[in-house]
């Protein structure tokens, strides 16, 4: 099973792309092994084997396809099958995918793309401008993103089968960032149109244009894809066969990482309590690159119903209660960043790094609380509330009771609520029945998708999952979001949100406390994983086992 | 007699001097000695744990991750948020207790009732009773106090009540067997004859004497709850606002590898009280047995 081959970067000289017949090809690579070397000016040569690697994951996805849910799990399967039109390096700037040239007009309100020549999907059927032009009409209606996302566009043309132009009404200086396989996925219209997307069977066995062909999906246990001999990229994919393996318990993971019965995992796949006892490892790598898609932001939300919250300074109470340096340190083991602002440090030139002005004092909390009248009846307790927490990071759990512990010393009695992660949701955004919360928020690749809909008046609507958890409304904060979804001016744009940063932590309808670093861990022999900004959930074509 | 009957039932009036001289010879019994022992030790530590370790045991107290006697004041190390293990101990204790000794008697109330209706009355009340059981029985009882959790919430009392309501078969089938043979005894035709209720009969007749295999059971299912209430805090579904041994062990189980201390320490905690329990049930069903009298 480990054939010598070459394999070069899809830019390189000329062999095989797409054209040549099966006996010659083949013939090609019987060459190529033969000779072991295939000498070509210019192209960067890596030697690979062709082998298995193994993906671990926490849990099983929905659906392989990230098309009406963005499951996380969804996420790290669909594009190795389903592409986009573009994929991102780690600053997010974009490099070309299944279209290889784009433009953008001056006032931002037209976007054309020039697809990639020759790509066939896996059954066979040749991809064009009108796969694509379905599939953003379709995202549009029903990917859980889509309809904010592609909120702007009026019209998907198609001048010519190679060509795809999207016209909006307005500037969405967001989107050329949106394009990702796992955002917004290009899917067969032949086997969409006229049927219901979230029931499509598609769902299960994807045709996609990717580099691997989905083989089987055994439930609950793991799923298959073999390597597309026909990709566009050829010779990618390097590996002959990627298989994605679920398993629930974080030890289970760390021991499969030592066996080696995994080859790789990303958003940090094992405890992090685990991290340092792995690192000392040989066959182990730790990668910190490819996270800069989705960075996360762990916040405490105060619900401003509550009577107790409603006073601002009840909130700069437990502001100055809590130590950020503990929740980085303890709760995350080091592996996160101290935030202050819902901007994630990791979206670099939007990021404010200020301080937030309630800093770690207990005693400016005590004060704060007894001029809001909150005296402690019994000599010790002030009043008390319960904490609800997302249930889907132990950390958040941590995080809870450590906030206990913090506000403990403030007089502040907390009773912890544990849950499902559907009951707090409903509790959260539908019932409003919680005093305030441990939640997380991914800021995805621009604040207007991944934070407006956190602060901005508009999208507090019950029953939708993570928006205006606060229940926060200043009409200032609403006018600099809003300016800033049209901006088309970089600069402008950058400084509508440092306005609207000083403004939400001076206010602090919640707290923004740390960005968790993710780490991507694989072995020692797997190269080229977290070559773009999402790494892992890439299309994984140039991945090498050697 | 009928004054006697009254206050004492029959058959436990003849033995009262031969039971005090086969309690004293079991105290000499060395495993159902220890038994009593362990659970004494366990059962006082929890009484003072507010003087012996004062304040919440859930607070950060130390730096994370201290070793047992790394420290003089955290003799027995923290855990990975800096809570003092010792301090969780003693008020896991607590907890422990509380949940296994009211699941145990949620159980003992809900098994004794249906066990002595189902048994006394026959026919188609005991044909009903004994289908519910059945039903009952069919579920595993971890999985049906897992769902009833789900679906109240996590707090000391729906643990306790789901435990209770998971294990009161055992007991309705015990207590059904024992009344069956009772009923058709001198004693209890002697009741009958006199005129008494069935509640009268049911409860102060028939019930001290189908006690004993009960008491013996109860100290099982004690141990049976303790262990009920650790697998749930294991699994993340206790009661997040008290400390038990079973969220303790839940807590260090990452560290397995690296702190196995987070995990053995509770888990000896636990194994001893449940052994000490089994050890007292053992004991106690000699002492209730018949063919020990003639020893």
């Amino acid at each position: 099973m480990t054939i010598e081959r070459i394999g070069q970067r899809q830019n390189g000289c000329g062999p095989a792309r797409g054209s040549l017949p099966e006996s010659r090809r083949t013939t090609r690579w019987i060459k190529s092994v033969l000779a072991s070397t295939v000498l070509c000016a210019g192209a960067w040569l890596t030697p690979a084997h062709a082998e298995t690697a193994t993906m671990v994951l926490a849990t099983e996805p929905p659906t392989l396809v990230s098309l009406t849910n963005v499951a996380t799990t969804a996420l790290a399967v669909s594009g190795k099958v389903t592409e986009g039109l573009l994929e991102y390096n780690e600053d997010l700037s974009p490099e070309p995918l299944l279209a290889t040239s784009w433009n953008i007009s001056p006032d931002g309100k037209e976007y054309s793309f020039k697809l990639r020549e020759g790509v066939r999907w896996h059954d066979g059927k040749p991809f064009t401008a009108a796969d694509a032009a379905f599939s953003i009409n379709l995202l549009k209606k029903v990917h859980p993103r889509g309809r904010s996302t592609f909120a702007n566009v009026t019209s998907v043309e198609v001048p010519d089968p190679q060509t795809l132009v999207i016209k909006l009404s307005q500037p969405a200086p967001y989107l050329i960032k949106a394009f990702a396989s796992t955002e917004t996925p290009i899917v067969p219209k032949h086997l969409y149109e006229g049927t219901d997307a979230a029931s499509n069977p598609n769902g299960n066995t994807p045709i996609g244009t990717g580099p691997f062909k989905f083989k089987e999906w055994q439930r609950g246990n793991y799923i298959v894809y073999e390597r597309n001999p026909d990709y566009w990229g050829k010779p990618d994919p390097k590996i002959d066969r990627l298989v994605v393996k679920f398993i629930p318990d974080a030890a289970a993971r760390s021991i499969a990482f030592e066996s080696g019965s995994v080859d790789f995992g990303y958003r940090t796949p094992v405890a992090l309590s685990d991290l340092d006892r792995l690192k000392s490892l040989p066959n182990l790598k730790f990668e910190t690159k490819g996270a800069s898609y989705s960075y996360n932001v762990t916040r405490l939300e105060f619900n401003l119903d509550n009577q107790y919250f409603r006073d601002k300074r009840v909130r700069e109470a437990v502001a100055h209660a809590i130590d950020r340096k503990v929740i980085v340190n303890t709760i995350h083991y080091g592996y996160a960043t101290i935030t202050y602002s819902p901007i994630a440090p990791g979206l670099k030139e939007f990021h404010d790094p200020t301080p937030s002005p309630y800093a770690y004092d207990l005693k400016a909390a005590a004060k704060l609380l007894d001029e809001a009248g909150l005296k402690p009846t019994d000599g010790k307790t002030r009043f008390r509330l319960t904490l609800d927490f997302n249930p889907i990071t132990t950390e958040g759990r941590r995080l809870a009771e450590y906030i206990r512990a913090s506000l403990a010393r403030i007089g502040i009695a907390v009773d912890l609520r544990a849950q499902d992660i559907s009951a707090f949701v409903k509790r959260i955004y539908t019932d409003r029945d919680f005093d305030f919360a441990v939640n997380g928020a991914s800021n995805l690749f621009d604040p207007t998708v991944g934070v407006q809909r956190l602060y901005w008046s508009k999208s507090f609507v019950k029953g939708v999952p993570f928006s205006n958890a606060t229940h926060y409304s200043n009409p200032e904060v609403d006018r600099l979001l809003e300016q800033a979804a049209v901006e088309n001016d970089p600069k402008t744009r950058v400084g509508l949100f440092k306005k609207f940063q000083d403004i939400v932590a001076e206010d602090i309808p919640d707290l923004n406390l740390v960005s968790p670093t993710f780490l991507t861990l694989h072995n020692a022999k797997i190269h080229d994983l977290a070559t773009t900004a999402d790494g892992a959930e890439g299309n994984l074509a140039h991945l090498y086992v050697k | 007699m009928s004054t006697n009957m009254t206050s004492l039932p029959v058959t436990l009036l003849a033995v009262p001097a031969a039971k005090n001289g086969r309690l004293s010879a079991f105290l000499r019994q060395p495993t159902f000695v220890a038994g009593l022992l362990i659970l004494g030790v366990v059962m006082t530590l929890a009484c003072v744990a507010d003087l012996l370790y004062p304040g919440d045991p859930q607070d950060l107290v130390g730096p994370p991750l201290l070793w047992p006697f790394q420290k003089t004041e955290f003799q027995l190390g923290t855990d990975s948020l800096g809570r003092d293990i010792a301090a969780g101990l003693v008020h896991g204790a607590r907890v422990s207790l509380i949940i296994g000794f009211s699941a145990a008697s949620i159980g003992l109330l809900i098994g004794t009732l249906v066990g002595a209706v189902g048994g006394y009355f026959g026919g188609l009340a005991d044909n009903v009773l004994v289908r519910v059981t059945e039903l009952f029985q069919t579920v595993p009882a971890f999985l049906l106090v897992v769902v009833i959790v789900a679906i109240g919430e996590p707090s000391l009392k729906v643990i306790a009540l789901a435990i209770g309501i998971a294990s009161w078969p055992t007991i309705a089938r015990l207590v059904r067997a024992q009344f069956r043979s009772l009923r058709e005894q001198d004693f209890v035709m002697a009741a009958r004859s006199l005129g008494y209720s069935d509640t009268r009969i049911i409860f102060v007749e028939i019930l001290p004497n189908a006690l004993p295999p009960v008491v013996v059971t109860a100290s099982v299912m004690v141990a049976g709850a303790i262990l009920t209430e650790t697998g749930l805090s294991f699994l993340n579904m206790g009661d997040p606002n008290v400390v038990s041994w079973g969220s303790m062990i839940g807590d260090g189980r990452e560290m397995l590898r690296t702190a196995w201390f987070l995990t053995a320490l509770p888990g000896t905690a636990t194994a001893l009280t449940v052994l000490a329990l089994n050890l007292i049930g053992d004991g106690l069903n000699e002492i209730f047995n018949p063919r020990m009298r003639e020893r």
